[in-house]
């Protein structure tokens, strides 16, 4: 009661904070599960109807379709969309013309300041099939006949991998620098006197003094795979829909375009339900309680 | 210490009523939604009050000012305290949001028969049957054609909706002056069609020199009905026999298919067909890079027009072409789903909705609805009209473009080319039959029927595959 009484102040200035996730986070979180269990009508009655939306939506083939394209997609835009930024963030750090430095970054960081109705309309534009910069490129440059990118089932989850990747990759290398940013010069400068090379120093001393870095950055890219919504409703085409749907497109589909709100609650109370098991996992694998 | 401890408490306590009164608010929204016919009985008795609040998609002013000024303009002309949301965007999540939360309209606007059908399984909608049977103005004939309220009706037969505009059709448009360039007649006959496409691709109509035309484009699968009728095959959901059947999966659909990858092998087909959407088709047709696109029929003097304002000399003109005629006669061109207007359930004042739907049909809701606001749209003088800058720029769209009502009429010419196109769909357009099944069916019939007409899978294995899908899942009896 004494410490109660001490932070009183801290008590009364985290309110506000509070209030706001009760009212826009965990009172729509409660009342979403509320939906899933009811038979829910934009009018009148809505009645209980048990697991009844849940039941429907594990027996539906295209929900485990967006499910498996959602962990391919989101997958493909973990790994790669972790291991590229890395790269690059290690490589500038070896750049020591200031200027370069700063350009690079400004370039790499300015397509996550565009929204994805921008980034989907420069794909479209880049790979179309007739006037697209990367079809002129490869007619020219390897005589190849023209790929449509947007349109080819074949190449549907690599151009959403590849975009998202190159959307966020001067995020997360700004993340990357500023760790590497805060590691110990003098650790460099044993390493030197030790006679380590620029590799050595590199594989012994950045990698591992970022490690916690990279264990934030991973989960914290874990916790989006099965929030990726915005580029596929911009991007995706019918030709291509069956793989590029991911859960919740499913549940948008189930929700507002068919008017199924429970089990549309069902859906997005299992994407939590994954959201849930997938964080726990990469915590325990990658050791985050350590960091 | 007691002043910490005073506003902790006031902290809380106003975020307990903060939160209480959300709950109240919601659950109060749940409760406070009997059943439609309860509540229908109840407004039929209750006054109107004088005001109006109407969430609409398309009717309104094309600018806030402009909306505002419509606004004024409603209330002045009905009499009634008219307040009219019109959203920027995402107007359906916007209906679905207000519908759920139990906001209150007295009027939504809805385009989409799907939706309509939802909304009536869900007890959002009023039966407007009776209403409508006894409105001197909506009963007649002349104002809105009798055979047309099928369109609006339920599975119950009832009404449930008031036609908010005259709804066209979609039909091969074509550049008349190119096929006058290259001394070509309007194809009736696909290959006919093969030939005028080829010569769109090849002929340079446009005589800049260079080989950057295409014969034809198009944006979704609707849209290639005039095409499909070759083979005789209408979109979505056809009843045979009282079994449900979808003629783009069947064999006969097959020869269609391979007549489209034929197209885009051959680069007459622009090949941006899957990912284009309407404004890019049609920006396309307007900037010389297609011969042939297939739209809504109002389009074919939009387009004439839009051209003669950028360029008076200019010699573009479209025309609105007879969709390709099957072996048996057959002529199929696709009716749009409806515009109209639906009273919600929970309408706090249904009876000045009932008042808005009459004057809506009548010479001065139709003038209000088309030409917009006078003075600000237009000017009348001496009994002649004249569009101001900001009415060019509505181009007599108010979300009223074409109307139902025979007795009246336009103060200004139509659009080239567009009574014509008109004509064509009054006479061959018919409505598609849309399923609750529908929205399932599409995503399998448009992914394979997309992927044969690309070229990127052999037609017979795409109808086979779309016939094997959706009897699996049921959306088809045969």
């Amino acid at each position: 009661m004494r410490t109660i009484k001490k932070n009183a102040m801290f008590y009364i200035m985290m309110v506000p904070i509070v209030v706001y996730f009760v009212i826009f986070a965990y009172y729509p979180l409660v009342k979403g599960l509320q939906t899933s269990f009811q038979d829910y009508k934009l009018m009148g009655d809505r009645p209980y109807i048990g697991f009844d939306n849940y039941d429907l939506v594990i027996h539906d083939p295209s929900f485990w379709d967006a499910l498996w394209n959602t962990l391919y997609i989101g997958g493909g835009i973990l790994i790669v969309g972790f291991i590229a930024p890395l790269l690059i963030a290690l490589s500038l750090n070896e750049v020591m013309k200031s200027w370069f430095k700063k350009t690079a970054q400004m370039l790499l960081y300015v397509p996550h300041l565009l929204s994805w109705v921008v980034i989907g309309g420069i794909c479209i534009f880049l790979l179309s099939p007739d006037t697209g910069l990367v079809n002129m490129l490869l007619m020219k440059i390897f005589g190849m006949n023209p790929i449509n990118f947007m349109a080819d089932e074949s190449w549907a989850r690599s151009v959403m991998i590849g975009s998202a990747v190159w959307k966020d990759m001067g995020y997360n290398c700004i993340l990357f620098l500023a760790g590497i940013a805060a590691i110990n010069p003098s650790l460099y400068e044993a390493a030197r006197m030790d006679g380590a090379t620029r590799w050595e120093q590199v594989r012994y001393v950045t990698l591992p003094q970022l490690m916690n870095t990279m264990k934030v950055i991973f989960l914290l890219n874990t916790l989006g795979i099965f929030r990726i919504f915005d580029q596929i409703f911009v991007m995706r085409n019918p030709a291509i829909a069956s793989k590029v749907d991911v859960l919740m497109m499913y549940t948008f589909q189930k929700g507002i375009m068919e008017i199924r709100f429970g089990p549309a609650a069902a859906a997005s109370f299992f994407v939590v339900l994954f959201t849930l098991l997938l964080t726990v996992m990469v915590r325990k694998i990658t050791r985050f309680d350590e960091v | 210490m007691n002043m910490q401890k005073n506003a902790v408490i006031a902290m809380i306590l106003a975020g307990t009523t903060l939160l209480s009164a959300c709950g109240t608010n919601n659950s109060g929204v749940a409760n406070n939604s009997p059943a439609p016919s309860a509540i229908t009985s109840g407004t039929e008795a209750s006054a109107d009050g004088g005001k109006l609040e109407i969430l609409s998609g398309n009717v309104g002013g094309k600018t806030p000012e402009g909306n505002a000024e419509f606004e004024k303009e409603l209330s002045k002309k009905t009499g009634l305290d008219v307040k009219l949301d019109k959203p920027a965007s995402d107007f359906d999540q916007k209906v679905l949001t207000a519908l759920s939360s139990g906001a209150k309209y007295d009027l939504i606007e809805v385009s989409d028969l799907a939706k309509l059908d939802a909304f009536i399984k869900q007890g959002v909608v009023t039966d407007l049957s009776d209403f409508v049977q006894n409105s001197k103005v909506l009963s007649d004939p002349a104002v809105i054609p009798t055979g047309e309220w099928d369109q609006v009706k339920g599975p119950d037969g009832k009404i449930y909706g008031v036609f908010s505009k005259f709804q066209g059709a979609t039909m091969p448009i074509v550049r008349k002056d190119w096929l006058e360039k290259l001394n070509l007649q309007e194809p009736k006959t696909l290959d006919e069609l093969y030939t005028v496409l080829k010569a769109f691709k090849e002929g340079d109509p446009d005589g800049d020199g260079k080989a950057n035309t295409y014969g034809l484009s198009t944006s979704g699968l609707y849209d290639i009905q005039g095409i499909m009728s070759a083979a005789g095959l209408k979109y979505r959901y056809v009843m045979q026999d009282g079994k449900r059947t979808i003629p783009y999966a069947t064999d006969a659909a097959i020869p269609m298919y391979e007549w489209f990858a034929k197209l885009v092998k051959e680069g007459i087909m622009d090949p941006n067909f899957i990912t284009n959407d309407t404004a890019k088709m049609r920006n396309l047709f307007l900037t010389d890079r297609v011969g042939m696109v297939t739209y809504w029929d109002a389009w074919v003097g939009m387009f004439n027009n839009l051209k003669k304002t950028e360029d008076p000399n200019t010699t573009f003109q479209a025309e609105g072409m007879l969709s390709i005629q099957a072996e048996d006669g057959t002529i199929l061109m696709r009716r749009g789903d409806p515009d109209f207007w639906i009273i919600p359930a929970n309408a706090p004042h249904p009876e000045a909705a009932k008042k808005f739907l009459e004057f809506w049909n009548t010479q001065e809701g139709i003038t209000l609805g088309s030409l917009g606001v006078q003075d600000y749209d237009y000017t009348l003088e001496n009994g002649t009209y004249s569009l101001t800058e900001t009415g060019k720029i509505a181009n007599m769209d108010h979300g009223v473009p074409y109307w139902y009502n025979s007795t009246v009429k336009s103060p200004f010419p139509a659009l080239p080319g567009v009574e014509d196109a008109m004509a064509l769909s009054k006479q061959h357009a018919t409505l598609e039959l849309s399923l609750s099944t529908w929205p399932d069916a599409e995503k399998i019939v448009t992914n394979y029927a997309l992927k044969a007409m690309s070229g990127q899978m052999a037609a017979k294995d795409a109808v086979a595959k779309m016939q094997k899908e959706l009897k699996s899942a049921n959306l088809i009896d045969e």
